[in-house]
């Protein structure tokens, strides 16, 4: 097993190693790229830009997704914008300045030269998605428009109304479909990736199965790009689509790549909060909400007023009193665990006590409901079709909910897994954004990687490795298909008494509680006991109906489900390892006197690898240097 | 740049039908502008008449044009509901619009049935009026009158005859509310169809498309109705 | 906690795509005003796991209203009686307790039914395969600035863009006409300096495969605009006609 990792940073200062890795990387002659199989596995932004990309260059690309066409993926539910350091308001931003808020905003627990890679190569993404016919939103005089994001300095943020993800899938999903027009990509539809084939040490296929029929195939290729994004739905209520899952990731942990930094999530404060125990997914509100929202809950617990009958100086504008220079508009961690911790105190609203008002009413008096109307509209007609009450007259309630997870499978600066062949992109890998990210940076890293680091870093992999020709027909093939089919004719033979989704409510509820906005170390050991016996438990008594050999959604989420519940424990051990608060970790035990997070740069200034080994997880650290930034606390009082 | 055979692809297919569609507008209302002149009298209809008839090798042009406009139009009209069964093999157990800004009405889901009808009443009202008393291969002198000194045809008597028909008239008047019907969808359709709209004129163009419709029908039943009830 | 109701649910039920169908009829009495209509699908669906009963199948994913994976008929009405709304975001309170509601998959002959209410909705992937692209390899753009485009033009190009492809337009047209979603990727492109190069071979080859698929004509109903979650304009489609005779002429 390996045991040191090696991030393959290249020399040189920090603004000249992606120049200096591209100009000593070798190259795939262009006749020969055709010979070469590559597999990419979900049409995500990662994975669609990555697979149009790359068949643009000459390769041959299959791609899988498990949704009904690739124009689906969950990257299509980004509302608020895409990050790049153009500097087209003239505000001051620059590649520096991107790179090093984005290093702070993850709070100095990613690799400097990745993040300032995604800098560099954010102009580009632009460039390529407005050349596709991307309709950003635009200025009267035809130029591209920009907004301040997230609490950043300059604006830098590039959108296309609440619709940013939307526009830049279908965009990369465009360039797809010209690809799969010319005969470049296959498209398979409707295939979940079930395995990783590995051979002589390389990642050389996949197993998938094929989602209306049940059949199992295998795919052989020269590469496994893994485009799978994120796990959230471990929490089984998140933002994430519902059928987001760790599956295709976690079948490649299990067949030896490490996973990093699994606690690492982050969860958004302005949520729509569930309604009851039916809740299936929980619906994200922009934060820009919080510009003119002002939060707050009653100061009397279990107070069951209506709002505008709770007088002034019986409200508790907590984040205003806690933070009187950010206010509102402290950053999501922080807002997230304040809300969290009014609940705590019996001071949450509505039925199920586990919200807290956003008011705009003191914003519509001030400027009037026409200035809110322009600028919310629409997010309060959302929120009002799901909730049923009228913003503009009552306060809205918003809860905290998981949106995105930092963790993923760890790559090396080529974004290579530790397995040679199986390279991760996007949300699925752990790479840039340390242990928070930053808002409209999600977007951004997703299209770096597959339209402008994966086609060189990819490669210099084929141009080096000798790859000779394997077979579906090769044992390894064989092995890992019957290896999946048994497991999935065992989730259907168990036929018990609960089903999948009682089980994934229950392991969400878990890992809710303890794995997520503040933990300790005693309720993570909990975590570990309890989802050790939900897991066992799942194993003896599910209940899945119908068979294999159909369309059959239950058996699908099955197999996602005991992989969470895998995950769902790995995540409380590796949040229980690092003994400190940073981002969206937040460990009670390590707080300030004032309740603010507190960092230990000395000890565990590391990514956390995973591995999984017969005897369990293995903790492998791969140490972070800075060399180019400072590390500081944050702080927004 | 242009498909194999642009005419029979589904937006030739909807540009032919909308072309042949406006064409067959502008021939209806002048039709119907003509019928009008006997509301003047006897000889000025048949004046009218005798003008169309004296165009000689003209006439023949027009007609074998508004022949070929009646045929692609009802060709693709039927081609349309053809294709639309196709795509649709099983329809839905509840169906209903969605309403505003669908424009789906009875007018517009009963194209093809008006159209049908419409085509029907064509040939029927072809045979009995051009190729009746006195027309082409029917030569009859009871139907033949003098304008000038000039023996002409005299369809304004014809015309009398048939509308004092209670079944002829008010045959004849249901076919052009049908007219009716079919206009109010088809105006519109037509100049969608031939990419003229834009969502701000979507209601005026609807509504000039509906009076015209009705314009057309009124002129068409004024007649029948005068004659039958003795009004002129 | 909201009144529980009790719905009744008439749903379609098909096993696979070459077996007969028929409707069953559910009674869920733990519907609850808040729940999304998916919500009560699931509800049902629970229901009839522990009573042995497979399970009904439907596409669903974001439950946002922006993927276009679901998409059911619902009362005769593609997504359901709200306005701009797909049926994940359609709520339980438009309903009263003792409600009968029928739900069909898309009908369809290009749309061809896999289990129950999933559909195959592949004729879409292939009509933008076709050309509803920019062709423009990675790395070769120039300056996103370097293009000034209008700021009306951009935002109508914006409104045909938001179109997610769930295929309502084609199951609400009494055509089965999918004129709406292919005009809108065409006017999205049309109205855009970067789509001009291509504008005469898109339209020609999208409109083409349109017809290859077996979608029906359009007839100019307008039902399409009036189910689309997103309230794409039939303008759009007249802009395609537009572009395709200019095609035809050229």
């Amino acid at each position: 097993m390996t045991t040191v990792l090696d991030s393959k940073i290249p020399e040189g200062p920090l603004n000249e190693k992606w120049g200096n890795y591209k100009n000593g990387i070798k190259l795939v002659n262009p006749a020969n790229k055709r010979k070469h199989t590559i597999l990419v596995v979900g049409t995500g932004l990662a994975g669609g830009s990555a697979a149009s990309t790359l068949a643009e260059l000459g390769y041959k690309v299959k791609s899988f997704c498990i949704q009904d066409s690739p124009r689906r993926a969950h990257s299509i539910a980004a509302q608020g914008g895409i990050n790049a350091a153009k500097n087209y308001p003239n505000d001051g931003d620059t590649v520096w300045r991107l790179f090093y808020d984005t290093v702070k905003g993850g709070d100095y627990r990613s690799r400097e030269a990745n993040v300032h890679r995604l800098a560099e190569v954010s102009n580009e993404i632009i460039d390529q998605c407005v050349a596709q016919g991307v309709p950003f939103a635009r200025e009267y005089g035809g130029l591209l428009d920009n907004r301040s994001f997230g609490g950043a300095q300059v604006s830098r943020t590039f959108y296309a109304r609440g619709q940013t993800g939307q526009q830049l899938l279908l965009g990369a999903y465009q360039s797809m479909s010209r690809q799969i027009g010319l005969g470049n990509i296959e498209m398979f539809a409707r295939q979940e990736m079930l395995d990783l084939v590995v051979v002589d040490g390389k990642a050389r296929g996949i197993i998938t199965r094929n989602l209306v029929t049940g059949e199992i195939e295998s795919h052989s290729g020269d590469a496994v790009l893994l485009c799978t994004g994120g796990y959230g739905n471990v929490y089984y209520l998140s933002t994430n689509a519902k059928n987001s899952n760790v599956t295709a990731a976690w079948r490649c942990h299990k067949k030896g790549a490490a996973f990093a930094n699994p606690c690492f999530t982050q969860i958004h404060p302005t949520c729509i909060p569930v309604s009851g125990d039916y809740q299936s997914k929980l619906t994200l509100m922009s934060e820009s909400l919080r510009n003119d929202g002002r939060v707050w809950v009653p100061k009397k617990q279990g107070d069951n007023r209506r709002p505008r009958d709770i007088p002034e100086d019986e409200r508790d504008y907590y984040l205003e009193r806690r933070y009187p220079s950010f206010g509102n508009l402290v950053p999501r961690d922080v807002a997230s665990r304040n809300a969290k911790y009014a609940c705590d105190e019996g001071k949450g609203v509505g039925e199920t006590k586990l919200a807290v008002f956003l008011d705009f009413a003191e914003a519509i008096n001030r400027l009037g409901k026409p200035a809110i109307e322009a600028r919310y509209g629409n997010l309060f007609e959302m929120y009002e079709r799901i909730t049923g009450e009228n913003p503009y007259e009552t306060p809205m309630r918003i809860y905290p909910a998981v949106h995105y997870t930092m963790g993923g499978l760890w790559v090396d600066y080529e974004l290579q897994s530790n397995i040679p062949g199986l390279f991760v992109l996007g949300e699925a890998n752990f790479s840039d954004h340390g242990a928070n990210r930053l808002g409209a940076s999600a977007l951004m890293q997703g299209l770096a990687d597959g339209y402008f680091v994966i086609p060189y870093t990819l490669g210099n992999y084929i141009a080096n490795n000798e790859l000779p020709h394997v077979a579906e027909t090769d044992e390894a093939f064989a092995k890992a298909a019957s290896d999946s089919s048994g497991r999935l004719e065992k989730l259907l033979s168990i036929q018990g008494t609960k089903t999948v989704t009682e089980y994934h409510r229950e392991l969400g509820r878990l890992v809710w509680d303890y794995v997520g906005m503040s933990r300790t170390a005693e309720g993570l050991k909990k975590a570990i006991v309890e989802i050790t016996a939900l897991r066992e438990d799942f194993w003896k008594n599910v209940l899945v109906p119908g068979e294999n050999s159909t369309m059959n959604k239950n058996l699908e989420f099955a197999g996602r489900v005991a992989d969470f519940l895998e995950l769902g424990e790995l995540m409380a051990r590796d949040a229980l390892e690092r003994e400190e608060s940073c981002g969206g970790h937040f460990r009670e035990e390590y707080q300030s006197e004032d309740g603010e997070a507190s960092r230990n740069d000395d000890l565990f200034t590391y990514v956390a690898a995973w591995f999984h080994t017969e005897n369990g997880h293995q903790l492998v650290k791969e140490p972070l240097t800075y060399e180019n930034v400072k590390l500081t606390t944050r702080s927004y009082k | 740049m242009s498909s194999k055979n642009p005419l029979r692809s589904p937006i030739g297919k909807k540009l032919v039908t909308g072309v042949t569609g406006l064409g067959l507008v502008v021939f209806v209302f002048i039709h119907m502008t003509g019928n009008l002149a006997l509301f003047t009298g006897n000889e000025a209809y048949n004046q009218y008449t005798h003008f169309l008839t004296s165009l000689g090798g003209l006439l023949y042009v027009i007609e074998a044009g508004l022949v070929a406009f009646f045929l692609f139009h009802i060709v693709n009209g039927i081609q349309i509901w053809l294709g639309k069964r196709k795509a649709r093999p099983v329809g839905y157990d509840t169906y209903k619009s969605a309403g505003s800004p669908s424009q789906q009405s009875a007018s517009s889901r009963s194209m093809i049935i008006t159209g049908l009808i419409l085509a029907v009443f064509l040939v029927v009202h072809v045979i009995s009026f051009k190729f009746g008393p006195g027309g082409p291969g029917n030569a009859d002198p009871a139907y033949v009158t003098t304008i000038g000194g000039e023996e002409v045809r005299d369809l304004a008597k014809l015309v009398r005859e048939n509308f004092a028909s209670p079944f002829y008239t008010f045959g004849y008047t249901f076919v052009m509310l049908l007219l009716v019907v079919h206009l109010r969808h088809g105006i519109w359709s037509a100049l969608q169809s031939l990419g003229a709209m834009r969502p701000s004129l979507t209601p005026l163009v609807y509504t000039i498309g509906a009076v015209v419709g009705v314009l057309i029908g009124a002129g068409f039943i004024a007649l029948p109705l005068a004659i039958y009830f003795n009004l002129i | 906690m909201a009144e529980n109701m009790n719905i009744k649910l008439k749903v379609w039920r098909q096993a696979g795509p070459h077996t007969q169908g028929r409707f069953e009829t559910y009674s869920v009495p733990d519907a609850n005003p808040h729940m999304s209509f998916l919500e009560l699908l699931d509800v049902l669906n629970e229901q009839l796991i522990k009573s042995g009963t497979d399970p009904v199948e439907f596409d669903h994913d974001c439950r946002e209203g922006i993927c276009g994976s679901c998409g059911v008929v619902v009362d005769g009405v593609a997504h359901g009686p709200q306005r701009r709304t797909a049926c994940c975001q359609l709520h339980m309170r438009h309903y009263q307790d003792g409600d009968t509601i029928v739900v069909e998959p898309w009908r369809a002959e290009a749309f061809p039914i896999i289990k129950d209410l999933v559909v195959d909705r592949s004729a879409f992937d292939r009509i933008i395969a076709a050309g509803g692209y920019v062709s423009i390899n990675a790395g070769s753009a120039q300056d996103a600035n370097n293009l000034p485009i209008a700021k009306d033009k951009a935002d109508l190009a914006m409104d045909y863009a938001a179109c997610i492809g769930c295929g309502a337009c084609v199951a609400a047209c009494p055509n089965a006409s999918a004129s709406l979603f292919t005009a809108a990727k065409i006017s999205h492109l049309a109205m855009l300096p970067q789509g001009s190069p291509e504008r005469k071979k898109r339209v020609t080859a999208m409109v083409d495969q349109m017809a290859e698929e077996g979608f029906g004509d359009c007839s100019n109903h307008a039902e399409c605009e009036a189910v689309c979650p997103k309230g794409i304009s039939i303008s759009s489609i007249a802009t395609m006609r537009r572009e395709y005779m200019k095609a035809m002429l050229s």
